[in-house]
């Protein structure tokens, strides 16, 4: 699944009216990018009910913002970068929190369940797809989502991520790496060493 | 390996991944919530707080202030 970024004259006249304060841009941004905001957050927290809480958040300060957006402000981007920093300030919470709770017994992973996540998977190469994302390091699976599901270009994400263009590239090349190890045969054959 | 080639390769594996989605009365839900500030800016809530702290050192300031021209006329 690829989606791009609507085009230029969608975003630019929804940012005309969402200054404006107009409900109609609101709603078109909120179709046109609720389901992309949505599978990143639910990819990166890897629960449905915190995902939906972030999205409410980023929506809310789209909302809370419209008048004071830009004219030229690119729509994608502005609200991968409040998605990133929601994803952000709730994974230090989560870790506070687990450090917090120290030596309370935790809920063991039970054999072969799959998680909602991969409940989704309809087939053997999709369920090792989302294993293999799931199994990078955050850092790096963010850049292969936004890079790779989202097609944002470098400078983009680095500027989404707050990071380089070259850190950005390099925690791509780490990501398909990794990922290509993790498929192993469910990796596409274009993958494969010739 | 150039990041353009980084980027197709990791391109042709995210059309494999499925999309997401909310169900209806929750995207709904999120929706009319977010909408209503459209325009409108933050909450007034927001800003409560810190007028009531100001409020309350701004009229202890100034009865310190007072006392102390009661004291030194």
């Amino acid at each position: 699944m690829v989606v791009r970024s609507p085009g230029g004259d969608d975003e630019a006249s929804w940012v005309l009216g969402l200054r404006r304060g107009e409900p109609a841009a609101f709603d078109a941004v909120f179709a046109g990018y609720r389901r992309r905001l949505y599978s990143y957050l639910v990819r990166m927290t890897r629960r449905r009910d915190v995902a939906e809480d972030l999205l409410q958040e980023t929506f809310l300060r789209l909302a809370q913002h419209a008048a004071r957006l830009e004219p030229k402000t690119r729509l994608g981007a502005w609200l991968f970068t409040v998605a990133h920093r929601l994803v952000v300030s709730w994974a230090r919470a989560q870790s506070v929190r687990n450090q917090l709770a120290g030596d309370l017994p935790r809920r063991e992973a039970v054999g072969d369940e799959r998680s909602p996540l991969e409940a989704l998977a309809d087939s053997q190469a999709q369920l090792a797809l989302e294993r293999a994302f799931a199994a990078l390091p955050p850092a790096y699976r963010e850049v292969a989502l936004l890079v790779g599901v989202e097609g944002l270009p470098p400078a983009e994400v680095a500027q989404i991520l707050g990071q380089t263009p070259e850190a950005v590239r390099q925690r791509l090349a780490r990501a398909r790496t990794q990922l290509a190890e993790a498929l192993g045969e469910h990796a596409p054959a274009s993958w494969r060493a010739p | 390996m150039t990041y353009d080639d980084d980027a197709a390769k990791l391109t042709e594996l995210g059309r494999e991944l499925a999309g997401i989605d909310l169900d209806a009365a929750s995207a709904a839900r999120i929706a009319h919530r977010a909408r209503r500030d459209v325009g409108r800016g933050p909450s007034l809530v927001r800003f409560i707080e810190p007028a009531i702290a100001t409020a309350l050192v701004t009229s202890y300031l100034v009865w310190a202030i007072a006392r102390v021209f009661e004291a030194f006329p």
